[in-house]
């Protein structure tokens, strides 16, 4: 798989709702001339151009571009939406699809008519032929013009004056904009008194790739040259008084061909079989979660059935209900199974990012992938990448050191850092793990006391996890890095959130001077919860089994009210004991205590008996109940009970 | 290293960009679709540097930079720019954008040019 293989279903995914948008507003042309069709058309056109040539599908970005140019005529009031014109139009959409069909099939998307599609469309702007690449820009039109310099205010007049001459490189895109970038920020610090060619000249791009600029300004020459030496300068030279002063521009960075060369040579000698019949459809998520939804309803409806079918004791349904039992297992399965994707879909973007980071921070770096056909839920899997590309980041900024300084500590000199995935029973395992420094729980401890999270007291009695745990916190680390800290700051806050809004946990293990690792637990799917049903004060409630830390017996001696709120000591920890009255009414027999975590916060509950754990779907309250506070939704287990899911996010964020 | 905000319409575009600037070392502070989020969340996040698509649906590119400028006169918006667009880019270079990369992107020149518009 090479690195653009990582996007493609992202980018068939978009380009077909470009595609849709596409017909659906030229459909919407032929009926009315709808100025908003016009611009919603050539958007989608120029996206769909956009990603094919980053994709490189040349025939795609041909066709779009096209189709591009015609909607810029009409934009332009150059070109009338007429039936023949519509016809055209349509054929390339229908081909942008049958393109699309061959993209996801493995194919590169260039039909055998390509050119005359294309040729079909330029008719319309009156260009004819076949275009010379995807260089060619299009010509620029006359008359757009700033008057050249001169009238800039502000200058004393007794300002030195100093020419300067620049070569932009081969490689830049578009030498007129970027000469106009320097004109513009040379303009800010003085006033040109003259360009060659003339600035009208170099606006619109006919001036080979070399200017000069006169200038008087009191920004010194130190400025100018800084100014002047910027993206695509291959040389520029600043002259004072007949003094001349070249200056280096940085080297032309070089060119990378994002390792397009592997698809093409290995996509082309395989001619994909073209065929009409659609193998792979594209399917919203949420319709997914509807069926979900709906499988679910069948699973409890059979269970209901199996208990009246017991009290008739009617063989013949017995055994019809064994049957749909089955099927109906088989179905949920089946649908849990169509949601998952395997990891190696975000994983296999991550080598080429490792490498670039590495060159950038001077390290070496082994980059170890693992498990990447560990699967997991589509849902889970869009909220993840973000998340492990901040901690391998941070673990190549932060954690492993520069070649030099590990071979003094008598390391390998190149780093390795370990990206891991595995399926633990009921989880999934993410670890990312780094041989670098470590975390140096006493820079942190002192960080937190600055930042005034911590008084110095209550730092001593906190142990190195503690410690190390205020990396988590969001005042910890703000706009400001924490280079000198090995990092690990940066943004963790927002890790964790992300990884709690997907139901999962993250731990941090770090030994100084041997390295860290970072464990993600995550559930396999969002869609199915495991819970422990209790019961308080009769009622059942199911509490999400990853908010659960202990459960213990109640010991009444041990509660005690502080400031006018029951508290329970639990071994050596006080924590807030909360008997959730106001939910479920006061309970006369409660004998269990439930810890429940969220973030760093414990809480306790008291409940009077832990029915068992099982897995459930949790549907969200209807609009009609709107949100409650300390439920996040309901479940219906087999015997058709209808279970609130407490929330625990908002019980123990509650002061 | 800047914390950056991406503004494209398309989420593809967007995701590609992001994971260039990411392993350029650099924080992307916040995404936005099309012009009124871009002008929303440059007042929200007030980051250091703004990637802004031209062709957009509701507000473009152009009048999204007019807003952000409106806001603070010494914001640093880079244009994302693509074959055929030279007069828009030329218009938003005139209203004060920074900086232009082009499509499809290469990752060294984007870097170089986000790190000479971070450091102008």
């Amino acid at each position: 798989m090479s690195e653009l293989d990582a996007y493609r279903s992202l980018y068939i995914a978009e380009s077909r709702e470009n595609h849709e948008n596409i017909v659906k507003n030229l459909l919407l042309l032929e009926t009315e001339a709808s100025e908003t069709a016009i611009a919603e058309i050539f958007r989608s056109a120029h996206s769909l151009k956009g990603m094919s040539a980053s994709m490189d599908f040349k025939g795609m970005e041909r066709l779009c571009h096209a189709m591009e140019d015609v909607f810029q005529e009409i934009r332009n009031g150059k070109l009338a939406v007429s039936r023949e014109l519509m016809d055209s139009l349509l054929v390339a959409s229908d081909q942008i699809e049958a393109m699309l069909d061959d993209i996801e099939c493995g194919g590169p998307g260039i039909p055998p008519n390509l050119d005359d599609l294309e040729n079909e469309l330029k008719r319309w702007i009156g260009k004819g032929g076949i275009r010379g690449g995807p260089e060619s820009v299009t010509p620029p039109a006359a008359g757009d013009t700033s008057a050249p310099g001169a009238e800039s205010p502000g200058m004393p007049a007794g300002a030195p004056r100093y020419s300067l001459a620049i070569q932009l490189t081969d490689t830049c895109d578009n030498p007129n904009l970027r000469a106009m970038i320097i004109l513009q920020n040379l303009e800010e610090v003085g006033t040109i008194e003259r360009v060659i060619p003339d600035r009208s000249v170099v606006e619109d791009g006919e001036f080979g790739r070399r200017f000069e600029v006169e200038i008087t300004s009191d920004a010194g020459l130190d400025a100018l040259k800084t100014i002047a030496t910027t993206t695509d300068v291959l040389s520029a030279t600043v002259t004072e008084g007949g003094r001349k002063t070249p200056v280096p521009a940085s080297p032309p960075a070089p060119v990378q061909p994002l390792e397009k060369e592997d698809i093409r040579t290995a996509k082309q000698p395989e001619k994909v079989e073209k065929s009409r019949e659609v193998k792979n459809i594209r399917v919203d998520i949420s319709r997914l979660d509807s069926m979900m939804n709906l499988v679910e309803d069948l699973v409890i409806n059979r269970g209901r059935i199996t208990e009246i079918a017991r009290g008739h004791q009617i063989k013949e349904l017995d055994e019809t209900l064994n049957m749909i039992g089955r099927s109906v297992s088989d179905l949920q399965a089946l649908m849990m199974d169509i949601r998952m994707i395997p990891l190696s879909h975000i994983f296999n973007r991550f080598p080429r990012t490792v490498r670039d980071i590495a060159n950038r921070e001077g390290k070496e770096v082994e980059f170890i992938v693992e498990g990447g056909d560990t699967e997991l839920d589509r849902s889970v899997m869009d909220g993840l990448n973000d998340p492990l590309l901040h901690l391998i980041r941070n673990a190549i900024d932060h954690g492993i050191e520069r070649p030099e300084v590990r071979e003094a500590a008598g390391k390998p000199r190149k780093g390795t850092l370990l990206l891991s995935a595995r399926r633990d029973r009921d989880n999934v395992i993410i670890t990312i793990k780094d041989d670098g420094q470590g975390i140096h729980a006493e820079k942190v401890r002192k960080k937190a006391i600055e930042k005034g999270l911590i008084t110095p007291e209550e730092a001593q009695a906190l142990t190195r996890e503690e410690i190390i745990d205020f990396l988590f916190h969001p005042g910890f680390s703000t706009a400001e890095k924490i280079t000198d800290i090995s990092g690990r700051g940066v943004g963790l806050d927002v890790v964790r959130t992300t990884l709690e809004s997907l139901h999962g946990t993250i731990k941090v293990d770090s030994r100084e001077g041997e390295g860290t690792t970072f464990e993600l637990l995550l559930p396999p799917t969002m869609a199915i919860v495991n819970v422990m049903m209790v019961r308080i004060n009769g009622r059942r409630c199911a509490i999400p089994i990853h908010n659960v830390v202990e459960v213990a017996g109640l010991d009444t001696g041990n509660i005690h009210t502080i400031g006018g709120r029951e508290t329970i000591l639990l071994r050596d920890e006080v924590m807030p004991l909360d008997r959730l009255d106001d939910m479920f009414g006061r309970s006369p027999a409660t004998e269990i205590l439930v810890v429940l975590q969220h973030q760093n916060r414990k809480r306790t509950i008291a409940v009077d008996e832990i029915e068992g754990q099982q897995e459930v779907v949790i549907k969200p309250l209807s609009k009609v109940v709107g949100t409650v506070r300390g439920i996040s939704g309901v479940t219906i287990p087999g015997d058709g009970e209808v279970v609130p899911v407490l929330d625990v996010n908002s019980i123990v964020s509650e002061t | 290293m800047g914390r950056i905000l991406i503004v494209d319409d398309t989420l593809f575009m967007r995701t590609l960009l992001k994971n260039i600037l990411f392993s350029g070392g650099h924080d992307i502070v916040g995404e936005a679709g099309d012009g009124d989020e871009a002008i929303a969340k440059y007042q929200e996040l007030k980051p250091d540097l703004v990637t802004m698509d031209v062709v957009m649906p509701k507000v473009n590119g152009i009048e999204a930079l007019k807003g952000i400028r409106a806001i603070d006169p010494n914001a640093k918006v880079v244009m994302c720019t693509a074959v055929g667009q030279e007069q828009m880019v030329k218009l938003a270079i005139k209203t004060g954008a920074k900086g232009y990369i082009v499509k499809p992107f290469q990752a060294p020149k984007v870097l170089e040019e986000i790190k000479n518009v971070l450091s102008s």
